[in-house]
C-alpha cells in the first residue's frame, strides 16, 4: 500500500510528460528532470509540544513551516509520514540514528531529525541532518527564543538543512518588500519570504513606491511623495532611520542597486525626457546614462555590475534596452509585442525576467537571455507583472491580479509553484526580495 | 445639457468628500455623470478642476499650499501611452487660457495621471510627460511658467476605479488643482 502510494504520483507525472513530449519535447524534459533533482528527505521526530497545557501543537507547527520550507525550495521531496516503515513523529533525538538503514532500504537519501522542547518561557528547537546512504551525521544547530520567534527559528534551520545537504544558500529567511495601496496612500510593508509577519516599513500617509534592497540586505531604497514631490529615499533597516538621497524637482524613481551596492541607478526628469543617472547612495557623483526626450526607467544590473537592461519608449512603445554602465553600446532587446517592461537580471546573469503583453489579455513574465534569445513564457492566469528574482536565483515574486485584487505571488523559475503571498483585500505590488 | 451634467458631478463628488474620500464610492457614484456625459459627443468636458479643487491641500516643495479658490479649469484627457494634446482637449486648454488670463493672481498645479496598464514607474514618466505637454501649452498660450506647477502621480491615484476604458480614458489626464 504504501509502495503503491509512492509509485502513483512519479507514475501520474510520467504519463504527463509523455502526453506533452508530442506536443513539445522540451516539457518532458523538464517535468522529468524536476522530480530526478529533489533530495527524498524524511523529516523525523517533533512529539507534540504546547506552551499552555490547552495550547495548540507547536510541534505540528514546526512541521508544517519545515516541510513547506523543504518543499519549496525545489531542493527537496520531503516523505509523506505514511510511506514510512515507522511512526516519524515517535522518533526521540538521539535514537534518530537508530532508523537510519530503514530509511536506507528506501532509497532516502538524507533525514531530518527535529526536536522542539519548552524550557521555560521559551522554545528550544534542534535539528540533526544525516546523509542516508552513508549513515554519516552532517550537522545539527539548537535555536532558542519565544512561541513569537518559531517561524523565524524554523526558517534559519530549514536554511541550514539547504546549506548541509547542498552548500547553497536557502530562502527561508528572507524578506519580501512590497507597497499596499489603501485609499489615496501607498506604503510599503516586508513580510517573511512565505507571506508572514508583513509590519509597515513607511508609514508616512503619502504614496511610497519601488522598494528595492541594499545587496546587504541594511538599506532599502525607494520614492517617497512624504514631502510632496517624488522623491529618492534610503531606509536603514537596523536603524529605522531614513534619508532623502535624491530631490530634483520632478522625478526620481525607480532606483536599482549595483550588485556591489556601491551605485544606485534611478530615473531622473531632468530636461525634457525621464532618464537613467547613476549616483553614489551617499548623494554625490550623479552621472547621466541615457540621453534624448523620451523615458527610460525600471533599471536593473548585470551580476558584473557592468550593464543595465531597462525600459524605454525611445522606438516608440515601451521596450526592454540594455546599455554599459559607461552609456556605451545602447541596444534593444524586444522586438516581439508593442509593450516590453520591467527587466530583472537573474542573480546567475544567465536570464532576465521581464513582462510583456505579446499573448494579449494584459501582461504575462517571460525569461530570455541576456542577448534578447530564448525566450520562454512562465505566467499565464490573470495579468502579471513586477518580477523579482530570490538571491538564489531559483524563484521570482510577482504581482499578478489574477484573483480580482493585485496581489504579491511567488514561483520556481520555470513557473510552476505559483502561490499566493498577500490576501488583504487591498492591491499589494511592487515585490522585492531581499538577499 | 451642460447645467444638468454639471450638477450630476458635483453631486458625485461631493458623495466622495462626505464618504472620507472613499475612492471607490466616489467613483461609482461619478461613473453615472460620467454615462450622461457620454451622450455629449467628443467633449468629455469634465470640470473636475472646479470641485476637486476645494478638498485638496497640496504640498510643493517646502510651502503647504491649501486650495481653496474655486476655479473653471478644465481637464486634459489623453490616449493611451500619449502625451499629444487632442484635439478635444485643446477646446479645454483654450478655456483654461482664457480663465487664467482673467484671473492673473492664480497660480495652479498641473497633476498628471495614467490609466492602470503598463508599469508604475513607467506609468510615473508618462505622467510626467503628459504634466510637461499640458504646461508647454498654457505657456504657448501666454501664461507665464512661473504660475504653473507640475507633478506626476503615474497610475497611481486613478480618478475613476475600474479596469476597462470606460474608466482608463478618464484616467489618463492632466488635472488642474488651484494653488492660492
Amino acid at each position: 500500500m504504501n509502495g503503491l502510494r509512492r509509485i502513483l504520483p512519479l507514475a501520474l507525472v510520467v504519463c504527463g510528460g509523455l502526453l506533452a513530449a508530442s506536443a513539445s519535447a522540451q516539457v518532458d524534459i523538464t517535468v522529468t528532470r524536476k522530480i530526478v533533482h529533489r533530495i527524498p528527505i524524511a523529516v523525523v521526530g517533533l512529539r507534540p509540544t504546547r506552551m499552555a497545557s490547552r495550547g495548540p501543537d507547536l510541534a505540528a507547527k514546526t512541521q508544517s513551516i519545515l516541510v513547506s520550507d523543504l518543499e519549496f525550495s525545489t531542493t527537496f521531496e520531503v516523505l509523506p509520514p505514511a510511506f514510512l516503515p515507522f511512526e516519524p513523529r515517535e522518533i526521540r533525538l538521539g535514537e534518530e540514528e537508530k532508523v537510519l538503514p530503514s530509511l536506507n532500504q528506501l532509497q532516502v537519501q538524507a533525514m531530518l531529525a527535529v526536536d522542539l522542547t519548552k524550557q521555560g518561557k521559551e522554545l528550544v528547537l534542534e535539528g540533526r541532518v544525516y546523509n542516508v546512504s552513508r549513515g554519516t551525521f552532517l550537522g545539527g544547530k539548537r535555536y532558542f527564543g519565544d512561541a513569537k520567534a518559531l517561524r523565524t527559528m524554523v526558517h534559519r534551520l530549514a536554511d541550514e538543512v539547504v546549506f548541509w545537504l547542498t552548500g547553497e544558500r536557502g530562502v527561508a529567511s528572507t524578506r519580501i518588500a512590497f507597497a499596499t495601496a489603501e485609499r489615496r496612500t501607498t506604503e510599503l510593508y516586508l513580510m517573511d519570504y512565505d507571506g508572514h509577519n508583513a509590519v509597515l516599513a513607511t508609514g508616512n500617509r503619502s504614496i511610497n513606491l519601488s522598494p528595492r534592497f541594499s545587496p546587504d540586505g541594511k538599506l532599502l531604497a525607494y520614492t517617497s511623495y512624504r514631502d510632496g514631490n517624488p522623491d529618492l529615499y534610503l531606509l536603514n533597516l537596523e536603524t529605522g532611520k531614513r534619508k532623502k538621497v535624491s530631490a530634483v524637482p520632478g522625478l526620481n524613481i525607480s532606483p536599482a542597486w549595483s550588485p556591489g551596492g556601491r551605485l544606485l541607478a534611478l530615473s531622473l526628469s531632468k530636461g525634457g525626457g525621464t532618464n537613467l543617472y547613476l549616483m553614489r547612495p551617499t548623494g554625490g557623483g550623479l552621472r547621466r546614462l541615457t540621453n534624448g526626450l523620451g523615458i527610460s526607467v525600471s533599471p536593473s544590473f548585470s551580476p558584473n555590475g557592468r550593464q543595465i537592461a531597462f525600459t524605454s519608449d525611445r522606438g516608440g512603445s515601451p521596450q526592454v534596452y540594455m546599455v554599459e554602465i559607461e552609456g556605451t553600446n545602447l541596444r534593444r532587446l524586444t522586438f516581439d509585442g508593442g509593450y516590453n517592461a520591467s527587466p530583472r537580471w537573474s542573480p546567475r546573469g544567465d536570464k532576465i525576467a521581464f513582462i510583456s503583453d505579446r499573448a494579449g489579455g494584459g501582461f504575462q513574465i517571460y525569461l530570455m537571455n541576456p542577448d534578447g534569445s530564448g525566450v520562454q513564457q512562465i505566467t499565464t492566469s490573470g495579468s502579471n507583472e513586477d518580477p523579482a528574482w530570490s538571491p538564489d536565483g531559483r524563484h521570482l515574486v510577482f504581482t499578478s491580479n489574477r484573483s480580482g485584487t493585485k496581489d504579491v505571488y511567488v514561483m520556481h523559475a520555470d513557473g510552476s509553484g505559483q502561490k499566493r503571498l498577500t490576501r488583504n483585500a487591498l492591491n499589494n505590488f511592487a515585490p522585492d526580495w531581499s538577499p | 445639457m451642460a447645467r444638468e451634467t454639471k450638477e450630476v458631478e458635483q453631486r458625485g463628488i461631493r458623495s466622495s468628500t462626505a464618504s472620507g474620500r472613499g475612492p471607490v464610492w466616489g467613483s461609482v457614484l461619478f461613473l453615472s455623470g460620467a454615462l450622461l456625459l457620454a451622450g455629449c459627443p467628443k467633449r468629455p468636458e469634465v470640470q473636475t478642476g472646479a470641485v476637486r479643487a476645494a478638498e485638496e491641500k497640496v504640498v510643493i516643495g517646502e510651502k503647504e499650499i491649501v486650495v481653496v479658490e474655486e476655479a473653471s479649469l478644465n481637464d486634459v484627457f489623453f490616449d493611451f501611452d500619449k502625451s499629444l494634446i487632442r484635439s478635444d482637449a485643446k477646446v479645454a486648454l483654450g478655456n483654461d487660457i482664457k480663465w487664467l488670463k482673467a484671473n492673473a493672481g492664480v497660480r495652479i498645479v498641473v497633476e498628471g495621471h495614467a490609466d492602470e496598464r503598463g508599469t508604475n514607474e513607467y506609468n510615473l514618466a508618462l505622467g510626467n510627460r503628459r504634466v510637461k505637454a499640458v504646461r508647454d501649452y498654457l505657456v504657448a498660450g501666454g501664461i507665464n511658467a512661473k504660475r504653473i506647477s507640475t507633478i506626476s502621480y503615474g497610475e497611481e491615484r486613478p480618478f475613476v476605479v475600474g479596469h476597462d476604458e470606460s474608466a482608463w480614458k478618464w484616467n489618463r489626464r492632466g488635472h488642474f488643482v488651484v494653488a492660492k
